[in-house]
């Protein structure tokens, strides 16, 4: 019996250790609860990306601007109104003197000053900070010192080799190889010198001495200008230039061109002020944003986090819209795993379920009427290593462009009404028409071109790798677009996984054939999709690179700009007639916001020519198929906007699938779910 | 004298193969230090009993005294540190010193080891979707402690674990300190890691015995069916099971997540069965050959009632052979639980262990790493001790 | 082998005989390693090509198993992921009995203080969560795998011997001071050859035992690294890990689920019915 009376002992203890331990937080449910996906990885608006930690963000800060829950047009936030210069280059914001921290104090200009200066601090390295390069002075002031560091440096020591190695001359191929190698085009670009700009473009033969001393002239020059130009943002920048406050409720922002988008990016944020005190104090080094110490100023603040589990959002009853916003206390879960999320909505403890549930399911969940889904900005696509064989050839690359069939993927595989995708830009960007006529699926036309690159019937063609990140839907994607490059072209291809880090790792270092990638939208303009693909650019990772893409880019970026010198562009063009009726127009437009309407017009014109580039001449990378925002939300959610009606006749969320807390309410009728 | 050369030749050339292969996987220069380090510990056993005293004391003092530094200034570490570990070299067995003297430097081992594996890993903490330039990097990994090179970082952290009795700052998750992160883990992998092994303990007995009692019967097929289930299916599949029955058809307890115990039973019953199942069989097999021995047969004869048979014997028959298995079954427990937390969404110390591999944040995966191997060392440690009360004869092993 | 061995390995495999169980398991496991090895040939069956169309078929004449998410046949898919999963299993065994009975022979023959070093080595590596081993070497090959299911064999057998290692220093340490190992020794044959030649046969017994329940350990951690997506090849774990996302009451494609999750079930209940038996047939002692 002793046996025994030790075993229950045993139990006995074990259960009550397992009491002591766990302590049961019973708390009343929040009047919204939903699965968010990833756990953030900081509620810092500087530091933050990605979809689950900006809905936290836009529920704890507020910007100049915010987006309207409907339509996504900027609606007055901090903000109370705003006036636009008459060259469209000056916004001045009047803030409003209600608008304050969860402390009480007042949110100033002087916040949105310090937050500006923060996000573009070159020592922060935040990822978002060319968010804000359309100010004047940002991007001096956040990358200038370290690309002329560059251009001394490494950039300096490798030419000097190259002219040492080869003192009667550098081969073309040599040349090429640096250029692929070494970020200078930004620093050239933009020279009258002919010799130069044929150099950059990678024509002529050879460069011979002579040309080698001017390019190097130049980068020296370029090195000084641009350092002087680091020091004076340095000092200017946040001052009296870029951006600055006159006094506390007035914020003057000066952009390098007529800029569109602004007042969107003043609602995306990177820009979102942050409380000066609080992130100086050293004792809060690097912490700030810790529910004990964090202050805030958007409609809800931070009371608790778990991490791994839990963030709960209450009302911030300092938030100067308090009045509107319906929600007392919000539970945001970071769950990861598609089958919980959707499990845990099923059986009622989630209330909304952004995007989160096992892709397989989509049959069924489609037919659901708490689902919606509509149009999302953003766009599913391939990278393709251009550096090295097979993919160094462009034919190659054009007839696997023709030889996926999205209609398939789309319709029987995805099956959520996502749109295939032969360009990059998603559709519903208003002012922008995309070019016609990608290379749409013509496995006829493929073979042929394989056949021109020396590869008829796939013979000789090296197995081509098709990595993914892991995650059942690339997965599925890839193993379809894995057994149709072999069915149409006869080569041999395998589709391989890595998980997140590797696949970054893998992707960076040009280790990879052929690449899953998507693209999120930050802003409604073709910009946020196209500004991707420029030389070095920090996302383009194909090793592509296009001097006339780039000059492209750079005018959309400063149309009078380039109406004064269009003709070494224009040239170029595949429509130059196109670009020139629209810069006829700009010339014509005497009164400025006829001008600027044109300048915007021939801004989309000049977009659209990049694009042409991107997806039918040079093809670096494989669109897919453009997202479908979609996701769950019970009934008695309201001011949750799923059912906006689209040009197409389509209904859905608006276009970047945002649903901002404040705007959401529970509805009275219906009947909550356990 | 033959037999003698071949041994130092043998020694020599696995010696050599063991360090080729490290060499291979981590480099020459790491692979040195491995060596060196795995030398070290295996010399422990070799060391004269004057001489385990002044090392155990010594491993001893810094150990406490990095443990003090979490909450003390150095001043009080440093004397606690001292005072206790020169307490301990008095009155200490040899043997537990010795034992000291080998875990310690094995855990500082391990915090190497895992570092070198890390750092071969493709990826790093700061690595960002888009392109950073090389000064962001550079003055991150400045801010963290996190040098380029794997030794590098090793000194780093093993400075800061022994001078501040820090875990280092958890760099996937701003703001935070690994022990802060660690710290809401640990009880709530702990709860449900007991629960999970008082299951298995009492289920796994249950239908051991049972099915011990009759060998061959339908009762032992019956139990031993059941058992052999928990190991015959990845426990994911299993616990998605008991999601379906329980939380979505039935609606009896939460289907995921945390909060109140309701929460805590499907992941531990999920948890438990594979355990449960190995119990099963250990216990069967225990009762099967005590109820051969003779006393069963003297007690039977004696007139006494089966039940208090099988509760007098058989229980202590069964039993011997689970408390030995109890030890792996713990921290097996404890270490495994990556999955069931991952699939119940639980915000446990499994969930650390992934994420922190995952993410490659360095400092998480060596504060797990530690924690677990701890644990383990401590677990490996109290059966000892167990077993030596049920089994007054059984010898535990060097 | 040595004469001395017959003796035992017959009686052995007599008791074997008539456990049903443990024949049971013999049968079944030749018979899924036999389908998954000459199935698909033969029966003409295709795993790669996908038909959108046809996805989540239910199972029926044309495709036993149904198909699955890009219309694939799911037979195909089942029996090509039980070959990676076998595969990992043996190979991964097979390492840990080399690398283990190579370790626990050197420590068990010459004991002493080589003995204690190479036993404390693998006190420390006791010591360490192995699969936290596994995972941090599954994320060292990430980036060269490319689907190759190498990695896997490494990284598992690589934390599965140090068992094996004991048992066989175990064995050795007694074994060693036998007297057929001193008649060896008189008659000058060198410790290899006692090694390979005396010792090694007559210490088969518990490392087939331990081998035949290494298996389906290994099979078991294979699905754990598919779980959380770090596995690389097809396997019955990955089968199983995706089919457990499609099982919902809201709509079920069991057939995703269930067939992998039979395979797999008949798999280990065989492997360990045969590890049992092989057990109670060489040691009918010990029945631990």
């Amino acid at each position: 019996m002793r046996t025994l009376a030790g075993l229950f002992g045993a139990f006995g203890v074990a259960l009550l250790l397992v009491g002591l331990t766990f302590r049961a937080s019973v708390e009343a449910p929040a009047d919204l609860r939903f699965v968010n996906g990833a756990e953030p990885r900081t509620l810092d608006p500087g530091v933050m990306t990605g979809a689950p930690e900006g809905r936290i963000a836009d529920a704890l800060f507020e910007g100049l601007t915010v987006r309207d829950a409907r339509t996504l047009r900027p609606a007055p936030g901090v903000a109370r109104r705003w006036t636009l210069s008459a060259d469209r280059r000056t916004y001045t914001f009047e803030l409003r003197d209600d608008a304050r921290w969860t402390d009480g104090r007042r949110v100033t200009a002087h916040d949105f000053v310090y937050a500006w200066r923060r996000l573009l601090d070159p020592q922060r390295g935040a990822e978002y900070a060319y968010i804000l390069y359309p100010v004047r002075l940002a991007e001096a002031y956040h990358s200038y010192a370290a690309r002329a560091d560059a251009l001394d440096g490494p950039v300096r020591r490798a030419f000097e080799r190259l002219r040492a190695g080869s003192p009667a001359g550098v081969e073309a191929q040599a040349w090429r190889a640096f250029l692929a190698e070494h970020h200078v085009h930004d620093a050239l670009a933009g020279t009258a010198d002919p010799v130069l700009r044929d150099a950059l473009a990678g024509r002529g033969a050879r460069l011979e001495p002579d040309a080698l001393a001017r390019i190097g002239e130049a980068l020296g020059r370029a090195a000084a200008h641009r350092r002087a130009r680091a020091r004076y943002a340095e000092r200017h920048f946040g001052v009296d230039a870029g951006v600055f406050a006159p006094d506390e409720e007035t914020l003057v922002v000066e952009l390098v061109a007529p800029t569109p988008y602004f007042l969107e990016l003043t609602a995306f944020y990177p820009s979102f002020p942050v409380p000066r005190l609080l992130v100086e104090a050293p004792v809060n080094a690097g912490d700030w944003f810790l529910p004990e110490k964090i202050v805030s100023n958007g409609p809800f603040r931070l009371e608790r986090w778990d991490v791994n589990h839990r963030i709960r959002l209450v009302k911030s009853e300092t938030y100067w819209g308090r009045d509107r916003v319906a929600l007392q206390s919000v539970d945001v879960y970071a769950v990861e795993n598609a089958t919980t999320a959707l499990n845990l909505y099923l059986t009622g403890a989630a209330d909304w379920l952004p995007g989160v549930y096992p892709s397989d399911l989509v049959d069924v969940l489609r037919e659901r009427p708490d689902f919606y889904r509509g149009p999302g900005l953003a766009v599913y696509y391939y990278r393709l290593n251009t550096t090295r064989p097979p993919f160094d050839d462009r034919r190659v690359r054009q007839a696997f462009a023709l030889a996926i069939d999205r209609r398939s993927i789309v319709e029987d595989v995805l099956a959520l009404g996502q749109r295939p995708a032969t360009h990059f830009v998603p559709p519903g960007i208003p002012g922008y028409a995309p070019p016609e006529s990608g290379l749409g699926f013509d496995p006829e036309r493929a073979r042929a071109l394989l056949r021109s690159a020396g590869h008829p019937d796939g013979r000789d063609f090296p197995e081509v790798g098709i990595l993914y990140n892991t995650s059942e839907s690339h997965k599925k994607v890839a193993e379809v677009i894995a057994d149709q490059l072999r069915r149409h072209l006869g080569i041999s291809v395998v589709a391989y996984n890595q998980e997140w880090q590797a696949y970054q790792a893998t992707t960076r270092a040009l280790d990879y054939d052929m690449a899953r990638a998507g693209w999120i939208g930050d802003y409604v303009d073709p910009n946020t999709f196209l500004d991707l693909w420029v030389t070095n650019g920090g996302n383009n990772q194909t090793g592509w690179s296009s001097p006339v893409y780039d000059a492209l880019i750079r005018a959309a970026a400063d149309v009078e700009g380039f109406a004064a010198a269009p003709e070494a562009l224009l040239r170029r063009l595949r429509e130059p007639r196109a670009a020139r009726a629209g810069l006829a127009e700009m010339a014509r437009a005497r009164d400025p916001r006829a001008r600027a309407a044109a300048a915007a017009r021939l801004r989309m014109q000049l977009f659209r020519e990049a694009e042409a580039i991107l997806v039918q001449d040079e093809v670096p990378i494989l669109p897919v198929y453009f997202y479908v925002a979609s996701g769950l939300v019970k009934p008695h959610v309201g001011g949750f906007y799923a059912e906006l009606e689209y040009d197409d006749g389509t209904r859905g969320p608006n276009l970047q699938d945002i649903h901002p807390l404040r705007a959401m309410r529970l509805v009275p009728g219906e009947v909550r779910t356990r | 004298m033959s037999g003698r050369w071949a041994r130092g030749a043998w020694a020599v050339g696995a010696g050599l193969a063991l360090l080729a292969g490290l060499a291979w996987l981590v480099g020459p220069s790491s692979a040195l230090l491995l060596a060196a380090g795995l030398a070290a510990i295996g010399g422990v056993s070799w060391l004269p009993g004057r001489a385990v005293r002044v090392v155990g004391a010594a491993l001893l003092a810094g150990t406490l005294f990095a443990c003090g530094r979490g909450g003390l200034d150095a001043g009080p570490a440093a004397a606690l540190a001292l005072g206790v570990a020169a307490l301990a070299a008095r009155l200490l067995p040899v043997a537990a010193l010795r034992r000291l003297a080998f875990a310690i430097p094995s855990l500082v081992l391990l915090v190497f080891v895992t570092t070198l594996l890390m750092y071969e890993a493709p990826g790093n903490p700061f690595a960002q979707e888009r392109v950073a330039s090389p000064q962001v990097e550079e003055a991150l990994r400045a801010q963290y402690g996190v040098p380029r090179s794997g030794t590098a970082f090793f000194a780093v952290y093993m400075k800061r674990l022994l001078l501040d009795g820090s875990l280092g700052p958890a760099i996937k998750v701003q703001g935070r300190g690994v022990v802060d992160l660690l710290a809401p883990a640990v009880p709530i992998s702990m709860a449900l890691g007991l629960l999970a092994l008082i299951i298995a303990v009492a289920l796994g007995l249950l239908l051991g015995i049972r099915a011990g009692l009759r060998p061959q019967s339908a009762a032992d097929y019956g139990s031993m069916g059941l058992a052999m289930l928990g190991i015959s299916l990845p426990n994911f599949v299993i616990g998605a099971a008991l999601m379906i029955v329980f939380a979505l058809q039935l609606g009896w307890l939460p289907v995921a997540g945390w909060g109140g115990y309701a929460h805590l039973w499907l992941p531990a019953v999920t948890l438990a069965l594979p355990y449960a199942a190995y119990i099963a069989r250990l216990a069967r097999s225990g009762t099967i050959e005590v109820m051969q021995q003779d006393f069963i047969r003297t007690a039977r004869a004696k007139g006494l009632p089966e039940r208090s048979v099988v509760l007098k014997h058989a229980l202590k028959g069964a039993l011997l052979p689970v408390v030995s298995f109890l030890g792996p079954a713990a921290a097996g427990i404890l270490t495994g639980s990556f999955v069931v937390e991952t699939l119940f969404g639980i915000p446990g110390m499994g969930q650390w262990f992934v994420k922190g591999a995952l993410n490659r944040d360095y400092s998480v995966v060596l504060g797990t790493a530690l924690f677990y191997a701890t644990l383990i060392t401590v677990f490996n440690l109290l059966v000892d001790l167990a077993y030596g009360w049920l089994d007054p004869r059984a010898v535990s092993e060097p | 082998m040595t004469r001395a061995a017959a003796g035992p390995w017959s009686d052995a495999w007599r008791r074997l005989r008539r456990n049903r169980l443990a024949l049971a398991g013999v049968v079944v496991l030749i018979a899924i390693a036999l389908a998954c090895i000459a199935g698909p040939p033969l029966l003409g069956l295709d795993a790669e090509t996908t038909h959108p169309q046809l996805r989540h078929e239910p199972p029926s004449l044309a495709h036993w198993f149904g198909t699955d998410a890009l219309g694939r046949d799911f037979l195909a898919r089942v029996l090509l992921g039980g070959r990676t999963s076998l595969l990992v299993g043996f190979a991964a065994t097979l390492a840990s009995v080399i690398v283990g009975v190579a370790y626990g022979a050197v420590a068990g023959y010459y004991g002493g203080r080589l003995d204690e070093l190479l036993m404390r080595v693998v006190d420390f590596l006791y010591g360490i969560p192995y699969m936290f081993l596994v995972i941090l070497i599954m994320l060292m090959f990430a980036e060269t795998a490319r689907g190759d299911p190498l990695p896997v064999f490494l990284a598992l057998g690589l934390v599965q011997w140090l068992t094996m290692a004991r048992i066989v220093r175990g064995e050795f340490l007694v074994l060693r001071n036998r007297e057929f190992v001193l008649a060896a020794r008189l008659i000058g044959a060198g410790d290899a050859r006692i090694i390979f030649r005396h010792i090694l046969p007559n210490a088969l017994g518990p490392i087939v035992v331990y081998a035949t329940l290494t298996v389906p350990a290994v099979i078991i951690l294979e699905s754990f690294l598919s779980f959380l997506g770090l596995g690389v090849a097809l396997s019955w774990g990955q089968l199983v890990s995706e089919g457990v996302s499609v099982v919902n009451p809201i709509r079920s494609y069991w057939w995703l689920l269930v067939w992998p999750s039979v395979l797999l079930a008949s798999t280990l209940l065989a492997l360990n019915f045969v590890g049992d038996g092989l057990r109670d047939a060489l040691d009918p002692r010990a029945q631990r």
